[in-house]
């Protein structure tokens, strides 16, 4: 399995973006578009919109390119947090105009994912070739994968709730508690 | 040794650990969005959390893009240019629309979409990156955004209240068959007006002579209808683009 990060430099192509280099979006989009593009269709699970989403990133990516600063993070988070956050943010209005049916979570099919700790894991170890962090793996497998799916597939707290059968605070304690046990072993 | 605001600082790192999750409302991403531009520890904090979990992006299949996708990627970026281009030779005129559009609610709104993530790494955003360049003082402007990713498609400047200009800020694929119709509509008014077909990605250049002069809050919008035009001459496909003239 190969490591994504080392065979092709991210930062440089930022750096040649912000020079007016077509070609560097380009090399950048041959390299990342797939990965991109599955990361947004998780989120917003509709093809057509997640395509959109992956067009705006890339023009937002060489509009803003003159502006990454590398001493502030890698490079590939920073192109993955744009298309993330574009596809988050375009969900969350999504829901927000879709009022109608928030009482219908508890409606939802409980998602067999979540009834089998391990399948995150193992989706994980077998698409990346790399082992989960020590961190990460020292949480609950339930509350793991709550995170995880809160991650890959942008599940809000009540759509969390609704795949677990949680209640929501339950869910929304969870997760920030979670959070600040990473937070610790990160430090 | 705690400080007063060590809590605070607790919270903030897991509200920033949120954010990156995605499990934030909108109002609470909009929040956290507004609040990055000017504290930097709350960057830092979306920063660590972004390069915490970025692995877990494996966790999602690759998905190959559609052929047409890298094209049309292209022709925004040369539209956009050619845009730039455009208004350079004018840059003379003051900067009055800029501010303008740093205070329109909607153009506000399409433009925070994304912009978080750059603002975490520190970036100051350049203006001519999310405003159009304008080549005269409009007197009216309108956003018109994608209603689905709410991402800016086109801008109509209107330099007096009978001449109007729709220029596009990127291109937009149009199925076979099809055609993207402009529509206005002012409050009072019963129904909307066509004002014809557009190109995808070209700026068009129209006189409201047969209109009454153009109003605050007029309605604008794009929408797919079969390629000669709405046989209806009401707008029949769905929304493409949509906004509302603001007075400037």
């Amino acid at each position: 399995m190969t490591d994504v990060s080392s065979e092709f430099d991210h930062a440089a192509a930022i750096a040649n973006c912000a020079r007016g280099e077509h070609d560097a979006l380009h090399q950048l989009y041959v390299h990342e578009s797939a990965r991109l593009l599955g990361v947004v269709i998780r989120i917003v699970k509709d093809r057509g919109m997640a395509e959109d989403i992956v067009h705006d990133a890339c023009l937002n990516i060489w509009q803003r390119a003159d502006s990454f600063d590398p001493d502030k993070g890698s490079a590939r988070a920073w192109i993955f947090s744009i298309a993330r956050h574009l596809a988050l943010n375009a969900i969350r209005y999504r829901d927000r105009e879709i009022t109608f049916d928030s009482s219908a979570p508890t409606e939802l099919d409980h998602d067999e994912q979540f009834q089998h700790a391990s399948v995150v894991d193992e989706a994980f170890a077998w698409q990346t070739g790399q082992r989960m962090d020590s961190c990460l793996e020292a949480l609950e497998p339930e509350r793991r994968n709550c995170v995880l799916h809160a991650y890959v597939d942008g599940l809000s707290h009540a759509e969390i709730a609704a795949h677990t059968g949680a209640p929501l605070g339950t869910v929304k304690a969870w997760i920030k508690r979670s959070l600040l046990r990473l937070r610790e072993c990160m430090a | 040794m705690t400080r007063p605001n060590d809590h605070e600082h607790e919270d903030d790192h897991a509200l920033a650990g949120e954010y990156v999750l995605g499990t934030l409302s909108l109002e609470q991403r909009k929040a956290l969005e507004a609040r990055l531009p000017n504290e930097p520890e709350l960057q830092k904090a979306v920063m660590a959390w972004e390069e915490r979990f970025l692995p877990y992006t494996g966790i999602a299949d690759p998905v190959t893009p559609s052929d047409y996708l890298w094209p049309r990627i292209e022709r925004s970026l040369a539209s956009r240019e050619a845009l730039a281009k455009r208004a350079r030779p004018t840059t003379a005129v003051p900067p009055r629309p800029r501010r303008m559009l740093h205070s329109l609610p909607l153009w506000r709104g399409a433009a925070g979409f994304g912009l978080a993530a750059a603002l975490v790494m520190g970036v100051m955003l350049t203006n001519e990156i999310t405003e159009p360049a304008i080549s005269t003082t409009p007197e009216y402007m309108v956003v018109l955004l994608a209603p689905q990713t709410q991402s800016a498609g086109w801008v109509v400047q209107a330099s007096s209240r009978q001449e109007i200009e729709l220029i596009p800020l990127g291109t937009f694929e149009v199925p076979e068959g099809k055609a993207l119709e402009f529509w206005t509509k002012a409050d009072e008014w019963q129904a909307p007006v066509s004002l014809g077909l557009v190109e995808p990605g070209q700026p068009i250049r129209l006189r409201l002579d047969q209109l009454p002069p153009l109003e605050d809050n007029q309605l604008f919008e794009l929408t797919l209808e079969d390629e000669t035009g709405s046989a209806t001459g009401l707008p029949t496909g769905p929304i493409e683009f949509i906004g509302r003239a603001v007075e400037i």
